[in-house]
């Protein structure tokens, strides 16, 4: 799937400018951006629910836009189960099964045994947490090859992150599908994607392979006799500052940088372990902005 | 428009009102003609006891039953109701994201609602008429049924209620919601006979006549959506003009929903380029109301107080109008629903 050069205008305010990238299947995809930063109306454009401005979005090189039965390949998870609270399992079933001519009901009824969810007359009267395992559970009996997750684990407790974490590590390991999520949580995304697109202002402010990212820049705590000198926070990210205490992330092969450090003889300097959440701080300017 | 997954969809999400739509007509057509018939047997009787006359069945009886009369006004807000809840309720809630991820093209799904609501109707108006036609076929009334055409018992109705309904699915190609679309759906199918109406008063108020003020023109009945419910339409043109205004709603229907920018959805309209020929024509048509309302309290004698009372009311319901029409321009009533 490629997202080629996309704009959306809404109330003659760009929401998403120019966006470019591509999903392959086999990977866990993050979307990640600050409220308002056009993470759900890329997703629901990805589905094929909204039109672009500008761009288009192809599955094998072909416009969904104009050949929507390429739709049969994705499928778009909200962050809300709405749309079918009214569906009992059963008919929800026979729903999917009479559109996505690949749907196994079989694997279907097979995780919903192993997730012990039983047959219900009425989704809406699903625990928040089981709606949101059954509508995941669908999404993959579907075996649509792009499945589009708009905040999964949002407001789950432990127990039902874990498992339905679980569920999309198996999937994209054990079967050739692309996960697409929209996130806050940076610290789940951190756990599963294998490459994150970060939103800022309707754009792609950054796309990296998790791994390689993390080897781009270095996480320090560092202690100076009295604050954290200026020419240093100019020059660093600046991830927390606790009176002489600080934490900075500055990128792993800048000497100069290094130097600079070392010029003002801190008087302790350690390397950290660095997280995504990390990263997205620093990137996004201030911990109040994710 | 043959999916089955999307016919089981669309009825799963307004199967409320089509079954209401089935007692609507059991209530119209074999309820009304057996208590019809119970009716005409007492009259008959009645009659009888007086010399030198005998009761007829009319016309307007038969037409009562079949196409005329209140249950058809009801079918006609049902059939409102029912085109509301296949694409104005699916705007106003997440369901309308759901649609359109679907593997369909957007006039597929247009085609699927239109489909399901034209079955319905086609179903159970045959399903009520065919018995309603046999009893009073069977009864001593049967020469009644002489009386009308087939045109007016069972091609006008059938095929004005497949338009009107038709009608209400275009609206909501246009609009943001499902209010927008019945109240829409209500002053369009209405549009000539009010802009008829309140120009007509204007005049007669100011005496300066635009053109002559005569019973209503046939064409205005034939250019108000609503007629075509009524059983006004009995006749060999209205039942082509049906045919006509149902293909060119249909197609427009599907053409504007395939244009559909949906995260306009809970808004008013659909398609923005609209609001400023609905904000002139409601505004028009509210102030002009105004000036009719206040001008009737005036004396009929009272030339130029009628005059001055009509203005008065015209440019307070102008006011009105202003500010009410920005709130709706402005207004977005969308249920997001918890998340998960």
């Amino acid at each position: 799937m490629e997202v080629k050069h996309i704009s959306k205008v809404i109330h003659h305010q760009t929401i998403l400018a120019d966006i470019e990238f591509e999903v392959i299947p086999g990977n866990i995809v993050g979307i990640v951006g600050r409220n308002g930063a056009g993470k759900t109306t890329l997703l629901r454009s990805m589905a094929g629910i909204l039109k672009p401005t500008k761009g288009d979005i192809t599955i094998d090189g072909q416009s969904i836009f104009l050949k929507p039965s390429l739709k049969a390949q994705t499928i778009f998870v909200p962050d809300s189960s709405e749309a079918l609270k009214n569906y009992s399992t059963k008919e929800l079933i026979y729903l999917y099964k009479s559109i996505y001519p690949h749907f196994d009901q079989q694997y279907l009824e097979a995780l919903m045994n192993r997730f012990s969810l039983e047959p219900i007359n009425k989704i809406g009267n699903y625990s928040k947490g089981m709606k949101a395992l059954f509508t995941l559970i669908v999404a993959f009996a579907t075996k649509a090859k792009y499945i589009l997750l708009d905040e999964p684990t949002d407001g789950l407790d432990v127990i039902i992150k874990k498992q339905i974490l679980q569920i999309l590590i198996e999937e994209v390991a054990d079967k050739d599908v692309a996960v697409i999520i929209s996130s806050h949580r940076l610290d789940e995304l951190e756990f599963m994607a294998n490459d994150v697109i970060l939103i800022k202002d309707g754009r792609v402010d950054s796309h990296y392979e998790l791994d390689s990212m993390k080897e781009l820049y270095k996480k320090i705590q560092l202690v100076f006799e009295t604050e954290l000198p200026e020419e240093i926070a100019e020059n660093t990210y600046v991830l927390e500052q606790t009176g002489r205490v600080s934490t900075v992330l500055i990128p792993r092969d800048s000497t100069a940088v290094e130097e600079l450090i070392s010029s003002y003889h801190p008087l302790l300097y350690e390397e950290l372990s660095m997280s995504l959440e990390d990263y997205f701080i620093a990137k996004l300017g201030g911990d109040d902005n994710v | 428009m043959f999916e089955k997954g999307l016919w089981f969809q669309n009825y799963k999400q307004s199967k409320f009102i089509i079954w209401i739509l089935l007692v609507l007509f059991v209530l119209q057509m074999p309820l009304q003609a057996i208590l019809s018939l119970e009716t005409w047997t007492e009259r008959a009787e009645q009659a009888a006891e007086t010399d030198e006359y005998v009761y007829e069945v009319q016309a307007w009886d038969i037409n009562q039953i079949f196409s005329q009369g209140m249950f058809t006004v009801f079918v006609a807000v049902a059939l409102v109701l029912l085109a509301s809840l296949l694409i104005g309720l699916e705007r106003n809630t997440r369901r309308n994201d759901f649609t359109f991820s679907l593997p369909y093209k957007r006039s597929t799904l247009f085609y699927a609602k239109w489909a399901l609501g034209v079955t319905v109707i086609t179903g159970f108006f045959a399903l009520n008429y065919i018995p309603s036609y046999i009893i009073i076929h069977q009864s001593e009334f049967a020469y009644g049924l002489n009386l009308v055409s087939s045109l007016e018992i069972f091609w006008a109705p059938l095929l004005g209620y497949i338009f009107f309904y038709t009608f209400a699915l275009l609206i909501g190609a246009i609009t943001g919601e499902m209010v927008s679309q019945v109240v829409l759906t209500f002053l369009l199918g209405f549009l000539p006979l009010i802009l008829l109406t309140l120009f007509q008063e204007f005049m007669q108020v100011h005496d300066f006549f635009f053109f002559s003020i005569g019973s209503q023109p046939r064409f205005i009945t034939y250019l108000t959506p609503f007629y075509y419910t009524i059983g006004e339409m009995g006749e060999m043109i209205g039942i082509f003009l049906a045919v006509l205004f149902t293909i060119i709603c249909t197609l427009g229907g599907a053409a504007l929903y395939e244009r559909n920018k949906i995260e306009y959805n809970g808004e008013f309209l659909i398609f923005k380029q609209l609001n400023p020929v609905f904000i002139v024509i409601l505004t028009i048509i509210i102030a002009l109301f105004g000036g009719l309302i206040v001008s009737s309290l005036a004396p009929w004698g009272a030339n130029a107080l009628r005059i001055i009372s009509y203005w008065i009311g015209f440019s307070t319901f102008l006011l009105f109008a202003l500010l009410l029409i920005r709130r709706l321009i402005i207004m977005n009533i969308t249920f997001s629903g918890k998340p998960t």
